[in-house]
């Protein structure tokens, strides 16, 4: 998983290739790498499993999570004394499945995550190619604003702005992304400045090339792997923001599970029935870890390879 | 007695499954008061060699075979702390690149400061004894000098101060690997001559690493030339440099440039060095596959030393040294000018270009930086002209000046007697009649596109327009000019050598049709055969297109091969302008005269360094 | 030096007024230009339209919203920002019985922080190459993925609950007394008057909740430390040391961790607020009455001018931290030292 020794004997006179039958692309050639490194795999299987659940949360969870059996309060999992086999990992305060709660909890967490990535993705891109790329006053305007953005912390600005907008998986969504999008722009605008220097850019200058044309053609797909890489990790962002907004009850309506509802609620109940907390912690850690692999390895094979590889 | 012996040493890299001899068999004793050259261009492994004496080797690499002995001791049987207690006492190296060669966090004093501690000289002395060693190494204002971070001092300054701490422990042996190649032509003579007196004043036994076979001429009593990890040739310079033996040798001589004499076409080999990944391929003499002649015996069997005179061997077969002899190339005609053109193609007046800096409290001052200082000058259409000077002189900005990539504070500058704004818009980024070759291939070509696809990069848009179709054929056109194979076209720069790259980066340029080109120090940093390629394909364009070239560079030798006209650049002035044998011939401004005195000449008898200001 | 850095505090601080003064432009038209209606929110289900009015007028929100605003500035920068409509009591007396607590919570986190990382980040780079990397790296990685709540939990179900090592529940035992008239800070009030049990008292209220934000701010200072000592490991003077015989030991020392201190600094100045905002759960998981617990119950009763007064009061202490930072950097490096 560690970066592979460069060798130093500095040869610059590379061997002449003899061309296999075709000469695979920097593309194809991270591609294959990264289906080689295991944390690309292991995170790949994760959020594939979370997607599962989430998609077809009807068909894999046991009951309604809504269904509340008030017979049923505080159930322990099914294996401990007094478990029920219908209700698999027990119940909560209100005799909901928690089994079933988690699983759907995973439809909050993915449309949230994945939805927020994508916007902090387009605004902040966005706002970081004009920035990366004029330079002078349109930066500093942009710079301004992003530090501006980021005078305060995260948590404080998105519970703001959900006092505000009303509870509700795209308010949600909104939030995050208005807060968000700072940090893709400026990861992104310094690679985007890097390469904006490059001579190349100054060549397709000389050819005539208009702006809109160089940005798309020369400097974005010399920045895609840097936002593959933020976009991947930015949906893990998201869940945890969505679980943090959820515990304070700023999140989603109250028919609608969230794994951090469950824990808030279970935090009442924390001597007599600490199961209820495990379930959605755990769910909330291992989707995390799942997009923070793949993120990471990701940014491992796509990136420095290509630039180890112009060496 | 020997100082450091190596005997029949290989180095060899494991790298995946495979075992590659990147040093085979290396042998040469250096003597007390002695000074040997590791000569070879990039890639031939002399770095290794310091490298194997140090024992800072990496990971994958170890020796195979053979032993290295300083005084009579073996190092490879030392334990690493051993071998560690030599280095910076007994052993010093001088490294490149000086300015990055200091920590730029801590200031000179302090490194220098530690370095004394961990040669135990104890606290009282220290402070003393770091001034005394600047200014033996002519490091002025000495004491103000600890007080200031790397990042401070020039070049040159930086590796005064390395050369102190590298003799301050009395060593008994000195490595320097390529300690003047970072550095401008007329600092490299000072340090060379520095290091060389602090040498003699020490007796240390020095091994001097380079690139350039002339300057170890001069300074080396011994030379050893490098070829993929083989010692090639070895013996006394003058005869190595005045009788090479080797067909290596003879066409690295024979491709280097030359101030003075007749202006013959160079010679230029095919292909490249082997990199480490060819070795395999080639048990035998590794340069066979490049060499005049065609001897298949060598190719396949390790060639054994063979002398060739009173301390000279050479790794070659008989046959071979028999019918090596390269033959002279022809004169080079002059340029093709355009004389009937009625305005210059470029034409300067009075332009100044200054940048503006933000200082003071809040930014509220600024300070003004003129990179070009009132320049004046024409350049005809069919002209070779070349523009000298060293870092800082303003040649980069001259040449961005006349392409429209920077506009000028003051002055006119004429394109075809037009001027260079139009309608509001510079005319040459919409009529792309005056194209840049960049310095660096690396960051001139963009990683994603195929070699296709940077050369027809002009037919993208604009008024040379052309489909898809019809770019292929306009590809394999411009392969053929700047002399590369049709298999290139599918590649990527990543996968592509050094030399490749630059000519695919002319290509570029060549690909919109341009009237004019400016080749920004484009052979700096290449072998000297790859260099040659480049030169005489330069030379091509402009004869058979009538191509405008203006040739941006600090080496004089290869300017004078190209330029028939050059503009001397010294602090954003041109300090001198002409043809280029009477500028040589007979130079005007104390500033041409200090840099042609500087260059190390071909001649090895004749004195050099000499002594500058 | 020093006019350099006067010039760098000086310039941060022209620039966070205007910084401050749009923050809380936004803060206050999103709380109140959106949507949700202030209003109903903070009236009892069986108000009459009277007693709506009445409220409406006293809280001036029967004004234009820039009025509204300027009101409110104007009040502010007097030092009066509201009233909380949850607890009936000024917002700045609220506040400033707060701060000092969160305040000493975040900084106990940072050493923490600091304490578990700077080793961390050593022996990732020291492991490298070797088998054990890997499994450090894979241990990072799942530490990012908790985020601080998780980890507060986490240290309140065991060393709370289960092992019952340590208080997981305010800021001292019940009955003991806050000295009135201090600093606000436990830590530094129990010292100076000798209160030493009280002072021991206090410490083991803060070691859980700061070790909850110190492990979710750990791994961020890991990685970038251990990715810039792999960077320098391979800088061209480190290679001259090594070279001059200078042991690894001292190269580290000396030399690498000097310079891979700029961008884990400049890394702990961004991410300061994620640091910061933290407080927020964990304060509430703990039970400690700092700023963020406060926000947290006035963000579930919809107390505008709280959530106004504290959403402030953060901004303002990020940009002082942001400005250190930056003062800090160019002590640090040399370059910018000659302005």
């Amino acid at each position: 998983m560690s970066d592979t020794v460069s060798t130093p004997v500095a040869a610059t006179a590379a061997p002449l290739v003899k061309p296999a039958a075709r000469t695979p692309s920097p593309v194809m050639e991270a591609f294959r790498s990264a289906i080689r490194s295991p944390k690309v795999v292991v995170g790949g299987i994760i959020v594939l499993v979370v997607t599962i659940c989430a998609l077809f949360a009807p068909q894999i969870a046991p009951n309604d999570p809504d269904n509340q059996d008030l017979i049923n309060m505080l159930l322990p999992p099914m294996w401990a004394e007094g478990g029920d086999a219908q209700y698999p990992f027990g119940t909560d305060s209100l005799g909901r499945c928690i089994f079933s709660q988690m699983i759907y909890g995973a439809r909050v967490a993915l449309e949230v995550g994945f939805g927020a990535a994508v916007g902090a993705m387009l605004l902040g891109t966005a706002l970081a190619l004009l920035a990366g790329y004029f330079g002078g006053w349109i930066d500093r305007i942009i710079s301004h604003f992003v530090d501006l953005w980021m005078s305060l912390p995260p948590v404080v600005l998105s519970l703001t702005l959900m006092v505000g907008f009303g509870t509700g998986v795209g308010n949600v969504i909104l939030a995050i992304v208005l807060v968000d999008w700072t940090r893709f722009c400026r990861v992104v605008r310094s690679d985007v400045m890097v390469v904006a220097r490059r001579d190349f850019v100054s060549a397709a200058k000389l050819l005539g090339f208009g702006h809109t044309r160089i940005i798309l053609r020369e400097i974005l797909p010399g920045v895609a792997p840097l936002i593959i890489t933020l976009f991947t990790l930015q949906i893990g962002i998201g869940v945890i923001v969505e679980a943090i907004l959820s515990f304070v009850g700023m999140s989603v309506p109250a028919d609608v599970p969230a794994w951090g509802k469950m824990i808030a609620g279970a935090r009442n109940y924390m001597y007599q029935a600490p199961w209820g907390m495990m379930l959605p912690i755990i769910a909330i850690f291992v989707t995390v870890l799942g997009f923070n692999l793949l993120g990471e390895g990701l940014r491992v094979t796509l990136d420095p390879r290509l630039r180890k590889r112009s060496v | 007695m020997s100082v450091l012996t190596f005997d029949n040493v290989t180095v060899t890299a494991k790298i995946g499954q495979r075992r590659i001899d990147v040093l085979r068999d290396l042998s040469f004793t250096l003597g007390q008061n002695e000074i040997i050259g590791l000569v070879g261009e990039s890639g031939a492994g002399k770095s290794m060699i310091g490298r194997t004496v140090s024992g800072l080797l990496p990971d994958n690499f170890s020796v195979t075979s053979g032993d290295v002995l300083f005084n009579g001791q073996s190092l490879l049987a030392l334990s690493r702390t051993e071998r560690r207690a030599l280095l910076g006492r007994k052993i010093a190296f001088i490294p490149q690149e000086p300015l990055s060669a200091l920590n730029p966090v801590r200031t000179i004093g302090a490194q220098f400061d530690e370095h004394l501690r961990h040669l135990g000289i104890d606290r009282a002395r220290r402070h003393a004894l770091m001034i005394e060693r600047l200014e033996q190494v002519q490091l002025r204002n000495a004491a103000e000098a600890l007080q200031r971070y790397p990042h401070e001092l020039s070049g040159g300054q930086c590796q005064r101060v390395l050369i102190a701490m590298a003799f301050a422990g009395a060593p008994m042996l000195v490595v320097a690997d390529e300690p003047t190649t970072a550095l401008d032509v007329m600092t490299q003579a000072r340090i060379v001559r520095l290091i060389a007196e602090q040498q003699a004043a020490h007796q240390t036994a020095l091994l001097f690493i380079t690139h350039d076979l002339r300057l170890a001429g001069h300074v080396c009593g011994n030379v050893g030339v490098m070829y993929a990890g083989d010692m090639v040739e070895y013996g006394p310079a003058g005869a190595v440099l005045k009788e090479p033996s080797h067909p290596y040798t003879r066409s690295l001589l024979a491709a280097m440039p030359q101030l003075t004499g007749p202006r013959r076409v160079l010679p230029a080999l095919a292909d490249n060095m082997p990199g480490i990944g060819s070795f395999a391929t080639l048990p035998g003499c590794r340069f066979a596959p490049r060499c005049v002649v065609k001897d298949p015996v060598c190719a396949g069997t390790r060639l054994p030393q063979r002398p060739v005179g009173e301390g000279h061997w050479v790794r070659c077969s008989e046959q071979c040294a028999a019918g090596a002899a390269l033959a002279e190339g022809a004169l080079l005609p002059p340029p093709a000018i355009d004389m009937a053109a009625k305005e210059p193609a470029v034409a300067f007046d009075n332009v100044r270009l200054s940048y503006h800096a933000a200082r003071g409290f809040l930014g509220l001052k600024t300070s003004q930086f003129d990179a070009v200082k009132d320049a004046t000058f024409k350049i005809r259409e069919g002209e070779i002209v070349g523009i000298v000077g060293e870092s800082g002189s303003g040649k980069t900005s001259i040449g961005r000046l006349i392409v429209g990539l920077e506009q000028p504070s003051a002055g006119t500058i004429r394109i075809e007697g037009e001027d260079y704004v139009q309608d509001g818009r510079i005319i040459h980024l919409t009529r792309r009649d005056t194209q840049l070759i960049f310095q660096d291939p690396q960051s001139a070509l963009n990683p994603r596109r195929s070699v296709l696809r940077l050369l027809t990069q002009a037919l993208e848009t604009g008024d040379s327009y052309q489909p898809e179709s019809a770019r292929r054929p306009f590809a394999e056109n411009l392969l053929k000019d700047i002399g590369l194979p049709p298999d290139c076209l599918d590649r990527f720069p990543s996968q592509l050598s050094g030399g490749q790259r630059q000519r695919v980066n002319i290509g570029r340029a060549l690909g919109a049709k341009p009237r004019l080109v400016v080749a920004d120090e484009i052979v700096s940093g290449l072998d000297v055969s790859v260099q040659a390629h480049i030169l005489n394909c330069l030379l091509d364009l402009n004869r058979q297109h009538g191509l405008t070239i203006i040739f941006i560079s600090h080496d004089l030798a290869v300017v004078r091969y190209l330029c028939s006209r050059i503009l001397m650049m010294h602090s954003g002035e041109i300090v001198e302008e002409g043809a280029t044998e009477t500028v040589f011939a007979n130079p005007r401004h104390p500033y041409t005269k200090a840099l042609l005195d500087a260059v190390p000449p071909e001649n090895s008898d004749q004195p050099w360094p000499p002594v500058l200001q | 030096m020093f006019k350099a850095l006067i010039n760098v505090a000086a310039r941060r601080f022209v620039g966070a007024i205007p910084t401050i003064l749009l923050l809380s432009i936004v803060v206050f038209f999103v709380l109140r230009a959106l949507p949700a209606d202030p209003l109903a929110m903070m009236l009892p289900p069986n108000a009459t339209q009277a007693d709506a009015e009445a409220v409406r007028h006293a809280l001036g929100l029967d004004r234009s919203i820039v009025i509204q605003y300027l009101i409110w500035l104007g009040d502010a920068l007097r030092g009066d920002l509201g009233t909380s409509i949850s607890f009936r009591e000024p917002v700045t007396r609220l506040i400033a019985n707060s701060l000092p607590a969160t305040l000493e919570l975040s900084a106990a986190g940072l050493l923490l922080a600091l304490v578990i990382s700077i080793p961390g980040g050593l022996l990732l780079y020291g492991a490298r190459g070797t088998l054990f990397e890997n499994i450090l790296d894979v241990l990072v990685v799942c530490m990012v993925s908790i985020p601080a709540f998780l980890w507060a939990i986490f240290l309140m179900l065991g060393f709370g609950v289960t092992l019952g090592w340590l208080p997981f529940s305010g800021r001292v035992d019940p009955g003991i007394a806050i000295p009135a008239g201090g600093t606000g800070f436990l830590l530094i009030d129990y010292f100076f008057t000798f209160q030493f049990g009280y002072w021991q008292n206090a410490l083991s209220h803060l070691v859980l909740p700061a070790l909850a934000l110190a492990l979710g701010f750990s791994p961020l200072v890991i990685r970038v430390l251990r990715s810039s000592l792999l960077e320098a490991s391979d800088d061209h003077y480190v290679e001259v040391a090594r070279q001059r015989g200078l042991s690894e030991r001292q190269i580290i020392l000396k030399h690498m961790l000097r310079n891979s201190a700029l961008p884990t600094i400049t890394l702990i100045g961004a991410q300061f607020g994620f640091l910061f905002g933290g407080t927020l759960l964990v304060e509430t998981i703990f039970s400690y009455p700092g700023i963020g617990n406060l926000m947290v119950q006035a963000v579930r009763n919809h107390d505008l001018p709280l959530i106004q007064g504290i959403a402030l009061v953060f901004c303002v202490t990020t940009l002082l931290i942001n400005t250190v930072v930056d003062v800090l950097y160019v002590v640090l490096n040399p370059k910018l030292r000659r302005a």
